[in-house]
């Protein structure tokens, strides 16, 4: 789309929802949202991107290689979280009982591996969202 | 009376069930393809806005602790947390329906079911 | 050495691998082979281990995160459960080193790395269903398989194979939401999504919501059975099987139904408890649906051109079959139903690598186009001609074993009427499976020669071991009936 209104909104808005998006993600486990619901405000600045400037300034900023491996790492980094569990000689994804900071009730920097996981989910989910729309687009 | 009164306590089962039955029957009856996703999707919201309503209490807080408040009560956080599994689910199978939409219509150039069925006969009796 | 945290690390090596083909998928398809062979070879012999712990030491329970059974996501490793582990994970072993060469016959070489991440997501989700005590998580396990399975025949580029794969896809996803709202109306009235505690609170949950529960369980069956192909919701099932590649077929064919009704007995009878379930009547209309399958299904059969179409048609046959030992709601009659899992399994196996070795050599579908090919194909064909034998029940395969234990449970329990219903499905079996055989290797120019299978080596010997494997339980049924005995009692 070459509009100039289109354009500019977009250079002027994208910034801030992508730290909106940082924001719930990084709040996940204090505040309503968490790694979901962030890392879809995150994929959707990308998709906005996208719409308005095109696919290929869109795919300069993420290209399919680095979000695919994002998604992977993500997955990857998760199960890592869960066998921290199994190596301090508790189950799979303990929290408290493996040794992880517990921290004062509503610090961001609390409860364990839950902001871990958190970020991890963010960051999937924001790339899994893109490489959806992208491969959509690109298949028309 | 009674019967309102019923209707009124009830209306989460009375809403989800008609719009399950909606989007079954969009599902069914619809030989457009998308329209298929579409009352799967409504399939999938009715189920998610009734099983969110199992978790309702009355006059309760959302389940965030409160340092100031003391006796605070929560609604149930689980079915909240299940249905937002839910909703990934959901969206990985639109997702994936819909660019399987596009490759039919790029096979069949058409995404109408009952056109591709007759153009399926036409080409295994010919 | 073998701990109770095993599972996790079979599922764990699963996902991240996973997750690596998916990451890396310009791969070389050698060094792709490799990394599946070895990791299949240590899940297996992980799972291997597994079975023998618990089946030496007992059940145990695996809480994720030490969190308590009523709050937390919970694997119950029982019996049950480990014998069914090793009937996916050695089946679809067997599958997969068949697929290694055979694939490249069936999909374009930039989508290996994305066929065995979805393979392997899987076994994944399979092992996963088999393990959880959680309605939620099966839920999530049931969503992650029934994409996988959609996604691995719509990657063959075929005229047709997406839009079997679509309908599989709309019919599997109101199975699920079916499933789904089943959950959310037990949960609704008991509170507790993990499978004990539900058991512990509907026995006085029933009487107050009766309706309710009569309505979860509608929905919970209606769900399951179709993704189990139980007979009127058997549509997707031929063609999503037909069209899929070979190595998927067998995969879907003869493990991932199988699961599902694994699921529907763990839920029948662990969860509600069979008291509930009887007076509600439920297994006599399962049980009848049932034999209308095995007698329609064959019928169905014969009407096919397409060899992996038939196969297709046959598997509805024999799902009714498992179904009417579901049925029954007896000790006996679930001993049978794990036990035609595993016979049915095996067979179905070999049966559709047969076929898919016939089409990789010959490229013929037809089966009217069969005759005199066991000339041609000598060991392929030895190895189709003793599996359709046992789909008809000839002694000394494990389908005999089979229909002789199905029909002694039911005259134990005075229902002669099934037994008819066998012997006349037998009969349907015989009148598809005999023409195919006997052409094959009767009718023949008399100057034909038997000449040595062109087929690789790596394709040949899975299918050997899988026939070897269903005569081994047909000469010897003790070496599964023993654990089922152990594993059903358990459940009831």
């Amino acid at each position: 789309m070459d509009d100039l209104i289109v354009r500019k909104v977009t250079k002027w808005i994208v910034p801030f929802i992508q730290v909106y998006g940082i924001f719930i993600v990084l709040h996940g486990h204090i505040s309503p949202g968490g790694g979901f619901s962030g890392g879809a405000v995150l994929g959707s600045s990308i998709i906005l991107i996208t719409l308005s400037l095109g696919l290929e300034k869109a795919s300069g900023i993420l290209s399919h290689r680095t979000s695919s491996l994002l998604e992977s790492g993500s997955i990857i980094w998760y199960v890592l979280i869960g066998f921290a569990g199994i190596v301090t000689g508790n189950n799979f994804l303990t929290n408290r009982g493996a040794g992880f900071h517990m921290g004062e009730v509503g610090d961001i920097i609390s409860s364990g591996t839950i902001p871990l996981i958190t970020v991890a989910i963010g960051i999937k989910v924001a790339s899994t969202v893109i490489t959806l729309f992208h491969i959509i687009i690109e298949e028309d | 009376m009674e019967t309102l009164r019923g209707i009124v306590d009830n209306i989460n089962y009375i809403g989800a069930l008609t719009l399950f039955v909606i989007g079954l029957y969009t599902v069914l009856t619809h030989a457009n393809l998308l329209k298929k996703v579409i009352g799967i999707n409504i399939m999938e919201t009715s189920i998610f806005l009734f099983f969110v309503s199992t978790g309702y209490v009355r006059l309760a807080d959302s389940p965030i602790i409160d340092p100031n408040k003391a006796n605070q009560i929560f609604v149930n956080p689980l079915p909240s947390a299940l249905i937002l599994t839910g909703i990934v689910v959901a969206l990985s199978v639109t997702v994936y329906s819909l660019s399987l939409i596009i490759k039919i219509y790029e096979e069949y150039g058409t995404i109408d079911l009952n056109e591709i069925m007759e153009m399926r006969g036409n080409l295994s009796d010919g | 050495m073998v701990n109770e945290h095993f599972p996790i690390y079979m599922l764990a090596i699963l996902l991240v691998n996973a997750a690596i083909f998916s990451a890396f998928t310009k791969l070389s398809f050698r060094f792709l082979k490799r990394v599946v062979v070895v990791n299949l070879l240590l899940i297996w012999i992980m799972g291997v281990s597994l079975f023998v712990k618990v089946v030496r030491d007992g059940a145990f329970r695996y809480n994720f995160g030490d969190w308590h059974q009523a709050v937390g996501v919970q694997f119950y490793v029982d019996e049950l459960a480990v014998f069914m582990m090793m009937f996916i994970l050695t089946l679809s072993n067997l599958i997969i080193i068949y697929s290694l060469k055979d694939i490249e016959h069936e999909i374009e070489s930039k989508q290996f790395a994305r066929y065995y991440t979805l393979v392997f997501l899987m076994i994944f989700s399979m092992l996963g269903l088999t393990f959880s005590n959680d309605m939620f998580n099966m839920f999530i396990f049931m969503e992650i398989l029934s994409i996988a399975s959609c996604s691995i025949i719509s990657i063959k580029n075929s005229k047709g194979s997406t839009l079997a794969s679509f309908r599989y896809l709309i019919l599997n996803t109101l199975g699920s939401l079916s499933v789904l709202m089943g959950i959310a109306l037990i949960y609704m009235v008991t509170g507790q999504l993990n499978m004990n505690e539900i058991h512990g609170e509907i026995s006085v949950i029933w009487k107050y919501y009766p309706t309710n529960i009569m309505m979860a369980l509608a929905f919970i069956i209606i769900g399951f059975g179709t993704k189990a192909a139980i007979f009127p919701l058997h549509i997707w099932l031929p063609d999503a099987h037909s069209v899929a590649p070979t190595p998927s077929s067998a995969l879907l064919s003869g493990i991932v139904v199988k699961v599902y009704i694994f699921a529907i007995i763990k839920l029948l009878f662990r969860v509600i408890g069979v008291e509930i379930v009887g007076e509600l009547g439920i297994p006599t209309a399962i049980a009848y649906l049932a034999a209308i399958g095995t007698i329609l299904g064959s019928i169905f059969a014969i009407a096919q051109k397409d060899i992996k179409r038939m196969l297709a048609y046959s598997s509805v046959a024999q799902i009714g079959y498992i179904f009417l030992g579901v049925g029954l709601a007896t000790k006996a009659g679930l001993e049978f139903a794990m036990f035609h899992i595993v016979s049915h399994g095996l067979i179905k196996t070999a049966l559709f690598l047969s076929a898919g070795a016939i089409i990789y050599q010959t490229e013929k579908r037809d089966i009217r186009k069969l005759d005199g090919i066991a000339y041609e194909m000598p060991a392929t064909m030895m190895v189709f001609a003793i599996a359709a034998l046992g789909m008809i029940g000839i002694p000394g395969t494990s389908g005999f074993m089979s229909k002789i234990f199905l029909g002694s449970v039911v005259l134990q329990e005075g229902k002669a009427f099934y037994l008819f219903i066998i012997i006349l499905s037998s009969f349907l079996n015989a009148f598809y499976y005999m023409p195919i055989i006997t052409s094959a290797f009767m009718k023949s120019d008399s100057e034909a020669k038997v000449v040595n299978d062109k087929i690789p080596r790596r394709m040949v010997v899975p299918m050997v071991i899988v026939i070897f494997l269903s005569i081994a339980i047909g000469f010897y049924p003790q070496l599964i009936t023993e654990i089922i005995e152990i594993a059903v009692d358990s459940l009831l």
